[in-house]
């Protein structure tokens, strides 16, 4: 089971713990300090308020912030291009390399950061790496609607994969998603904000349990749960 | 019976989240609910509309595999009874005439809200699908070609944008098959990545119908099945529209 899912892999939250100046990926886990003094090019963070956000959103990254200030709390940037052009360590991991070499990449851009200003994920993480938790503040907006007035299953499920993704490679760095399971209680109104509380259950070897609640700002309803299996990708393993 | 009046309390929601849902109740008799036919169904959702853009139709961005297939599906279409399900920029065209019951209509939405799975307009850049359902069997298939405005990983589909899809094709296909509407649960177990720009075939079924819910399952592979991609399961949770009266 773990060789099929280490044939195609997929690591979709970064590698943490990378050296300096090695590649970066979908920044969403790379820790500030790493991602200024290392760039060239400093790419846009998107993980910090813009015009769209909802007081509400503000209000709670500005009292996450100040969680910050004693460093027991990190802010995560998050980059919108995936920098192909420097993913080497990535294609240790991956069956045929050449895919990742392909043309036309260079118009591809994150899923979750592919939108303009309040149109679809806006979203901030928050890390707390002693806790092994992440709390992930997220307002999902007109773009990803499913029943009118309501948030797509699988945009509440692609923003619990990030939040996740983050928890997970806390501990396991370079992870990769193998399961989601996840309990929809109640629909999550379109353009709300909700927190996404994930916490790390289990390590297991190259396993990483984890699982997570979906709640409104006030914490009062509780929109979902899900739990996750993420598997830690093994640099040893060659890509043929 | 008191599991039924439970679920629908969760989904109400007895914190009072949903506002202005005085009734906490539906209106829907047992004996009845639900008895809307496969065929009834399918001619209520998947009218062909003339003033709203369909989406699961052919464009230039779609790749040979994707179009072929496509046509071998438009075949069946005429031959073995398959129904090609139109698809639109919001869920709100396909229920026209139809409004969400109560419980859920106190949300409104505006005109520019779109579906998640139609959330990027260029042609060739998001979610490329056409979803085939064949009403006898209660089962789909999805063609799937992601673009690179899906990216995760380099070169290959977020996997979100995969389980996006796969729910959109499970609600299409619970819709049409027995009034399934809000998700309850979705489960999935991914096995490889999908290339940007290749085509991903979904093939989704009705395992059952039991107690107002309707189980799905999901295979995604390539073309050939020699790359599975995902499974996944749904659970969808039945829940009946209401026709629109004429005076509103």
């Amino acid at each position: 089971m773990l060789r099929s899912c280490t044939a195609g892999l997929r690591s979709l939250w970064a590698l943490r713990g990378r050296r300096e100046g090695a590649a970066r990926l979908s920044a969403d886990l790379q820790p500030a300090r790493r991602l200024f003094s290392t760039e060239k090019a400093v790419h846009k963070d998107w993980a910090l308020p813009n015009p769209s956000w909802s007081k509400d959103l503000k209000l709670l990254f500005d009292q996450f912030m100040k969680k910050c200030e004693d460093g027991s709390w990190e802010r995560l940037p998050s980059c919108k291009h995936t920098c192909t052009y420097k993913s080497e360590d990535f294609k240790t991991y991956f069956l045929d390399p050449q895919l990742v070499e392909g043309e036309g990449l260079s118009q591809a851009q994150l899923f979750t950061r592919g939108f303009e200003d309040g149109l679809g994920f806006e979203y901030v993480i928050f890390n707390n790496n002693d806790e092994k938790r992440t709390v992930c503040l997220f307002q999902g907006g007109p773009y990803l609607q499913g029943i009118p007035g309501f948030l797509h299953g699988g945009a509440i499920a692609t923003m619990i994969d990030v939040a996740f993704g983050s928890c997970a490679a806390i501990s396991g760095g370079a992870v990769m998603t193998a399961n989601l399971n996840i309990n929809f209680k109640r629909p999550v109104p379109l353009c709300s904000v909700v927190v996404i509380h994930s916490q790390l259950d289990k390590l297991e070897g190259r396993k990483l349990f984890v699982s997570c609640n979906v709640r409104s700002v006030d914490e009062k309803t509780l929109y979902s749960e899900a739990t996750g299996l993420f598997i830690k990708l093994d640099p040893k393993k060659s890509s043929t | 019976m008191l599991r039924r009046g439970f679920q629908m309390a969760v989904i109400l929601g007895h914190h009072g989240t949903l506002p202005g849902a005085t009734h906490l109740l539906p209106r829907f008799n047992p004996a009845s609910a639900f008895g809307s036919s496969t065929e009834s169904l399918v001619s209520r959702f998947c009218q062909e509309m003339t003033k709203t853009k369909n989406y699961a139709l052919p464009n230039a961005s779609w790749g040979p595999d994707m179009l072929s297939l496509y046509h071998e599906f438009l075949e069946k279409t005429k031959t073995d009874g398959w129904v090609r399900v139109p698809s639109f920029r919001s869920n709100r065209d396909h229920i026209r005439g139809f409004k969400l019951p109560l419980e859920l209509s106190a949300n409104s939405d505006k005109s520019d809200w779109r579906l998640f799975t139609r959330c990027i307009e260029r042609e060739g850049q998001g979610f490329e699908y056409v979803i085939f359902f064949q009403p006898s069997e209660k089962k789909s298939v999805c063609l799937f070609q992601p673009g690179p405005c899906l990216e995760g990983v380099p070169g290959f589909a977020h996997g979100g944008s995969l389980a996006a899809l796969i729910d959109e094709t499970f609600s299409k296909t619970a819709c049409l098959s027995g009034e399934g509407l809000l998700t309850l649960n979705f489960n999935i177990r991914f096995k490889n990545l999908i290339p940007l720009g290749s085509l991903a075939v979904l093939n989704v079924n009705v395992e059952k119908i039991e107690d107002q819910k309707m189980y799905l399952s999901c295979v995604t592979q390539s073309r050939d099945q020699q790359t599975v991609y995902a499974k996944a399961s749904g659970t969808f949770l039945q829940m009946q529209l209401e026709e629109e009266s004429s005076q509103q």
